[in-house]
């Protein structure tokens, strides 16, 4: 897994590439976490995603959570097929705001 | 070597040699390293001659914490933030100082002096360090009837700094000891509490049965099967994200939730809703738990199903197989308004096929070629096993899983439920 951060429009988005496994989740959990303790909105950009499990998952969710106590934004991005996969399956869709892409994530709800 | 003259030692030389070797003694037995550096420092104090002395130790943040102290004033637990002193230039330099007025030394900070009363004349400080690693400093003030710290003094106080390093680094790694013996405990316990928790085998002619492979040692994954007075029986399979302890208490806790409930509350939606309600709070740092529970009802072969976010069950029949897709909810433990109204159900007739449960160690579970098993994989696998009786077939699809083609990343689990055969 590679790990992008960015910044954009006062947005910090974190582009996850490859597989996101349990090897490589705690590195995903802490810059979704840092960046939520940096008090700003976080994109989750899933489009370069080629695998994920519920690790990857867990990390997600755990930001979901943070942001929601702490009242910032936390939007994923254009998942790619086999994420959707894994979110849909866990009727993880219905939980998460889901945005076709970055741009559309900025823009906001 | 340079020999030494064949005279005997200085009284001086004696004294300071039986405080070397009676200090590095004292040092490697430490058992409480907090009392035998602070009684070292009493003792480095007396032989050198200083009013006062101190050992900063670097800290986990990178500040320099006063571990231990002797003299007028009680500096323990004094923080110098990495910066200009005298301290962290011993570190930064690696290499000691010796100071006879610090009054005419830019970097002294006059600080402490002001706070606590006590007069810094001169200082030696000496770096710690042991094989490379920087661990902090040993700083004494004052000569007593004296200007300043001789060299020779200030290779002793390094002789004793290396040797109170090694003291330091020996507690450490036995404390790392001491909590991975803790954790190893804990794990083993957790592994016992699971087994017990897992239902006993029944017979082949009782219709669910069900098997579970622990990734390592400790599992996420459970699964239950409670028999109702009226001849119905509750079945439930989960699966808890996240691995160790944790994992394996938040599966303890919503394992024993489910035997519980299951007896008093009619169908698996309210099920699920009740323990998503027991749950909330408890569940925290990204943990969820997927499950799904069912009814199944032996008279009339049909089962009612829901489910919060688990993997599809699979019903396979003499005709074909179908996913069943339950229109469900998210897992347990995260969004606790969903499942303030109920969980939906599903009422399938299983037609004299069998219904597989399983958890995602199993679809994730990887081929040796390292694609992905996936649920059509699941069923092929059971294909090839169908003429088998379900406990030994489940068996069999394991031991398949774990030693001919795939390699399990994580807890598996795998429950059938089926009549008629």
């Amino acid at each position: 897994m590679i790990l992008d951060i960015d910044e954009r429009d006062g947005w910090v988005v974190v582009a996850t590439r490859g597989e996101v496994d349990l090897q490589h989740a705690p590195r995903l959990r802490k810059a979704l976490t840092d960046s939520l303790l940096g008090g700003r909105g976080v994109i989750v950009d899933l489009s370069p995603v080629t695998f994920i499990d519920s690790s990857g998952i867990a990390a997600l969710i755990e930001a979901y959570q943070m942001a929601r106590t702490g009242g910032n934004a936390f939007i994923l991005a254009a998942p790619s097929a086999p994420a959707r996969r894994v979110l849909k399956l866990a009727r993880l869709d219905t939980v998460f705001a889901i945005a076709d892409s970055v741009t559309a994530a900025t823009e906001g709800p | 070597m340079a020999i030494a003259p064949l005279s005997s030692p200085s009284p001086d030389l004696s004294r300071e040699l039986d405080l070397v070797a009676e200090m590095t003694a004292d040092f490697a037995q430490s058992q409480d390293v907090e009392d035998v550096l602070h009684r070292g420092l009493e003792r480095i104090a007396d032989v050198l001659g200083a009013e006062a002395a101190s050992l900063f130790v670097i800290d986990s943040g990178g500040d320099l914490v006063c571990r231990a102290c002797c003299g007028p004033v009680d500096v323990a637990g004094l923080r110098l933030a990495p910066g200009d002193g005298i301290v962290w230039r011993t570190v930064r330099e690696n290499a000691p100082q010796t100071v006879t007025d610090v009054r005419r030394d830019p970097d002294f900070s006059d600080r402490v002096d002001r706070e606590t009363g006590f007069v810094t004349r001169g200082v030696l400080c000496v770096p710690m360090t042991v094989r490379g690693e920087r661990l902090g400093a040993i700083e004494i003030f004052n000569k007593m009837g004296g200007d300043t710290f001789s060299a020779d003094e200030s290779r002793l106080l390094q002789t004793l700094a290396t040797s109170a390093g090694l003291a330091l680094i020996n507690a450490r790694m036995a404390q790392a000891m001491a909590e991975q013996q803790a954790l190893r405990r804990e794990l083993a316990l957790a592994a016992d509490i699971q087994r017990a928790m897992l239902p006993s085998a029944r017979s082949e002619s009782f219709p669910i049965h069900g098997i579970n492979l622990p990734a390592r040692g400790v599992s996420g994954d459970f699964y239950d099967i409670v028999p109702l007075d009226d001849g119905r029986i509750a079945f439930a399979i989960g699966d808890v994200a996240g691995k160790g302890i944790n994992a394996a208490l938040l599966m303890a806790r919503t394992s024993s939730l489910f035997r519980c409930l299951a007896r008093r509350i009619e169908g698996p939606g309210a099920v699920l809703a009740a323990i998503d309600a027991e749950l909330e709070g408890a569940v925290t740092g990204g943990t969820f738990v997927t499950m799904l529970a069912g009814l199944f009802d032996p008279a009339s072969g049909k089962a009612v199903l829901a489910s919060a976010g688990h993997e599809a069950p699979l019903l396979m029949k003499k005709t074909g197989s179908v996913s069943i897709d339950l229109d469900g909810l998210p897992p347990l433990g995260i969004v606790p308004e969903r499942f303030a109204k109920g969980c939906p159900e599903r009422s399938i007739d299983l037609e004299g096929g069998a219904l597989y449960l399983f958890t995602d160690g199993l679809t994730e579970a990887r081929a040796a070629n390292g694609a992905m098993l996936e649920a059509t994989g699941i069923e092929a696998l059971l294909r090839r096993l169908t003429a088998l009786p379900a406990p030994a077939r489940l068996e069999a699809a394991m031991a398949e899983l774990r030693e001919d083609s795939a390699v399990l990343g994580d807890d598996a689990t795998l429950m059938v439920i089926e009549a008629g055969r």
